[in-house]
């Protein structure tokens, strides 16, 4: 979308060309340049070896490009396919094996996806950096005990230009893949993810399910390349297979060119190739310590670090046929009732047995000295924290402790105290987020519509195109509205939404909020502005110490003794 | 008698482990650097003792002597120069690991690309106290029971040390919270610094004590870094005691599974404890929830 990247066309076509003429060339001018041995049978082994790792890269960046997971899990994948064909080598032809071997893949990604990615980031990297070990370490087991060999033998009737046009098409698939899905709701998704893994589960993303779809379909990709890599390897054995080496490589591969992007790793697998072939020709024997400072000085020259790097892209073109939206149904009784509701934080009972109804349609204040437990509340009904003990019902149906996705597709739609928007995405982006994991998903030209009306609803609509991170605060504030406002949801949670506002921007702001009652919205207002909670309020919760102090019309519950002796003190009262 | 012979050994095996993970819990915990080159400053800790012992007849428990200062000049050279420009230009705990990682991950290279050039590609060690000593009928060696001994004396020093003085107070503040911390006047970038250092220093002493009663190579640090960031993981990143448990968790189930299944699936029995602990807290035994 943006004017700066018009250049990148022109040079991965002539990269294509190039690539795709190495096993043709006779004499190659540019690689001579760079001191690099003639002859065609040496560009070919050069070329299967940079489009090994334009696989390896482009297919680590699908997955850990948009969520910033950095996985050192390649190796591993890789390994997998080479002992596919190793093993099975005379027991079915070489396209079957290859596809065996990503299956293979895909397997082993969903069973260490569905342990580790729930963990934090640096926990995700310690795994995948152990799992390439583990795995050479099981495999090596196996074959020392029960096959009793150290290595295997693989003879496969191929010629080096049948695996490099095998290498090939697997890179034509995987830009495929990662082309369609940076244009499906998937790629948003893991955006979301890669900015806030929080606020990607209040927009109704599962995000344990989108991080692992990805992770397989990288899997996928890793193993197939090791299964088409096997037969150029006469012998392989565990250490070899399972490489640590290559993992990193694929690493910083991929984010020197930019993980961010689609093309990003090829850029940075072609240089970084060719630097290794020269390393290895003149300096044969130091070939690790070489390299080890090479990738050294890489680190060092990047101006912002490698997370700088794992640029961000931006998906503009989102042109998929709108889904049309189902009508809602509405509901008889209380709209949330909350019965008996705890949680502790250790020792501190944040919320200690309170009780709360919240009638369709109205707004109710809940309010109360800091530590009352008001956003420990929120928190529960909208499932970041799951209660101690205690019931919570929406339209009737239990929700206490359902994941954060599925109570915002419920129809539960939140704000943050401290504001959270996605920050390297644009504000029409952000919206869209909300839009695009709705039980009635809009997507394409719907949701840029929809979008633009929600950006102009909030005071937003000049803004849409600027990334959110570049926004004052009180328009992070507004464009978090209008994200919560995207999911289409029946009940708002605002967690002092109203806070730091200007006495003429409170007036807009109140109402703002004012007219989504009217609109049929039921909205929990947290907030300290005792002016907003006067005006908008129909009824008030006061909370003092983890208990519900006072119930009912806003005047009323404030005159209490026991709301002023908490908030102000005994004295007083 | 198995379940002696168990015991016995997981517990040495658990002291050493605990005191191979001591230091990186430091350098992780506390200066932030997720070390992936750990294993490789312990190997050379190990061939630093092999040098002395074959070439000046120094035995390792004096090698330590030399070893650990060396060691920690050493350290402190790596952060001070090559790390402090990573530390200072990121914006985040989160990029510094990730920036931390790759660095260390081409330090783990070089390392290895030295020692292979140095030393080669064969397997080392040096006969210490090969004497087998009985303990309720199970016969140890005494090199290894000399190692755990002092790997538990220098492990509750530190800790007593960090719990009790007014330094160790100051690492720990920043373990929890570096900004917080530079508001009471602790000079977090020092402190660092050293804190890195005597990782560094920690590490190398556990592996002169590993090369008195086990063979190594230039390229078997690997393993150690991968069980040292298991345990530490386990324990929680900072947490002393939880290192020191989890290290003698470690060592014991290590032990059982190699006696009682096969000694070949040791590092696969590691993760299985990893996962299964990572499950239900993820922020490690004794870690803060986060």
């Amino acid at each position: 979308m943006s004017d700066g990247r018009a250049w990148i066309v022109p040079v991965i076509v002539v990269t294509v060309v190039i690539v795709a003429a190495f096993p043709l060339t006779v004499d190659g001018n540019v690689l001579a340049e760079n001191g690099i041995r003639l002859g065609s049978a040496y560009h070919l082994t050069l070329g299967i070896n940079m489009l090994q790792f334009v696989v390896l890269a482009t297919a680590w960046a699908l997955f850990s490009g948009p969520t910033r997971y950095i996985s050192l899990a390649t190796a591993a994948f890789f390994g997998v396919g080479n002992y596919t064909v190793a093993v099975l080598a005379n027991a079915a032809p070489l396209p079957a094996l290859i596809l065996l071997a990503a299956v293979i893949g895909v397997a082993v990604a969903l069973v260490v996806g569905l342990a580790t990615l729930r963990l934090r980031g640096i926990f995700f990297v310690i795994f995948t950096f152990g799992l390439s070990e583990l795995m050479r370490e099981v495999v090596r087991w196996y074959e020392v005990n029960q096959a009793h060999t150290v290595g295997r033998y693989i003879f496969f009737n191929i010629s080096q230009e049948q695996i490099y046009w095998e290498l090939f098409a697997l890179a034509l698939l995987v830009f495929m893949a990662g082309w369609l899905i940076t244009r499906s709701r998937l790629g948003l998704a893991l955006r979301v993810i890669g900015d806030d893994e929080t606020v990607a589960r209040h927009v109704a993303i599962n995000t344990t399910a989108a991080k692992l779809a990805l992770f397989a379909v990288s899997a996928a990709f890793m193993s197939a390349t090791g299964a088409v890599m096997a037969p150029r390897y006469t012998y392989i054995d565990p250490a070899f297979a399972f490489n640590p080496l290559v993992s990193f490589q694929v690493v910083i591969m991929a984010l020197l060119g930019g993980a961010g992007t689609l093309y990003g790793p090829l850029l940075g697998v072609i240089p970084l190739v060719l630097i290794s072939e020269v390393i290895s020709t003149t300096f044969a024997s130091n070939f690790p310590l070489v390299l080890g400072v090479v990738f050294i000085v890489i680190v060092y020259l990047l101006p912002n670090g490698v997370v700088g790097l794992v640029q961000r892209w931006r998906t503009g073109a989102t042109r998929l046929p709108a889904i049309a939206r189902a009508p809602r149904i509405p509901g008889s009784g209380p709209l949330l009732e909350v019965n008996g509701l705890r949680k502790a934080f250790g020792g501190v009972r944040a919320l200690d047995g309170v009780d709360l109804t919240v009638e369709q349609g109205e707004i109710l204040g809940l309010i109360g000295p800091n530590g009352s437990g008001k956003t420990t509340a929120l928190n529960l009904i909208s499932g970041a924290l799951k209660p101690d003990v205690g019931e919570i019902r929406f339209r009737g149906h239990p929700i206490a402790g359902l994941p954060s996705h599925q109570i915002a597709r419920l129809g539960i739609a939140r704000t943050f105290q401290i504001v959270r928007v996605l920050e390297s995405m644009s504000c029409r982006d952000n919206v869209i987020a909300g839009l695009a994991f709705r039980p009635d998903p809009l997507w394409g030209e719907a949701a840029r519509e929809r979008a633009a009306t929600l950006l102009d609803r909030v005071g937003l609509a000049t803004r849409a195109d600027v990334p959110a991170g570049q926004l004052t605060y009180i328009d992070q504030k507004r464009l978090e509205l209008a994200r919560a406002l995207a999911l289409d949801p029946e009940l708002l949670l605002l967690d002092e939404w109203l806070a730091g506002l200007n006495p003429r921007e409170l007036g807009i702001g109140i109402e703002l909020v004012g007219s989504l009652r009217t609109e049929g919205l039921t909205i929990i207002l947290v907030e300290h502005v005792m002016d907003a909670i006067r005006s908008l309020c129909d009824r008030c919760v006061v909370m003092n110490a983890g208990q519900k102090i006072a119930d009912g019309p806003p005047d009323a519950v404030l005159a209490e003794r026991e709301v002023i002796a908490a908030y102000i003190g005994d004295a007083v009262a | 008698m198995v379940a002696v012979d168990i015991i016995l050994s997981g517990v040495i095996l658990g002291g050493i482990y605990a005191m191979v993970a001591l230091g990186l819990t430091l350098q992780y915990g506390v200066a932030r650097i997720l070390n992936l080159a750990y294993g490789e400053l312990l190997i050379a800790g190990a061939f630093g003792a092999y040098w002395l012992y074959s070439s000046h007849a120094v035995g390792p428990l004096v090698g330590l002597i030399v070893i650990v200062p060396v060691a920690f000049l050493a350290n402190w050279a790596i952060y001070t120069y090559l790390l402090t420009p990573l530390v200072r230009r990121a914006p985040s705990r989160e990029a510094l690991e990730a920036d931390s990682i790759l660095f260390t991950f081409g330090l783990l290279f070089v390392l290895q690309g030295l020692g292979l050039a140095i030393f080669g590609g064969q397997i080392y060690g040096y006969p210490y106290l090969r004497i087998p000593v009985e303990i309720a009928g199970v016969a140890v060696q005494a090199n290894r029971l000399v190692a755990a001994a002092v790997a538990l004396a220098i492990g509750i020093g530190f800790y007593l040390a960090m719990t009790r003085t007014r330094v160790g107070t100051a690492v720990r503040a920043i373990a929890v919270d570096p900004s917080a911390a530079s508001l009471v006047a602790i000079d977090v970038p020092r402190f660092s610094a050293l804190v890195f250092a005597a990782g560094g220093a920690l590490c190398a002493a556990a592996g002169v004590l590993i090369s008195m009663s086990q063979t190594f190579t230039v390229t078997s640090g690997i393993v150690f870094t991968m069980k040292a960031l298991v345990i530490v993981i386990m324990g929680g990143a900072g947490n002393l005691a939880g290192t020191l448990i989890a290290g003698l968790v470690l060592g014991l189930v290590e032990v059982a599974v190699a006696r009682l299944i096969d000694p070949g699936l040791t590092l696969a029995a590691n993760f299985l404890i990893i996962l299964a602990v990572l499950m239900v807290r993820p922020a490690g035994l004794f870690g803060r929830s986060a």
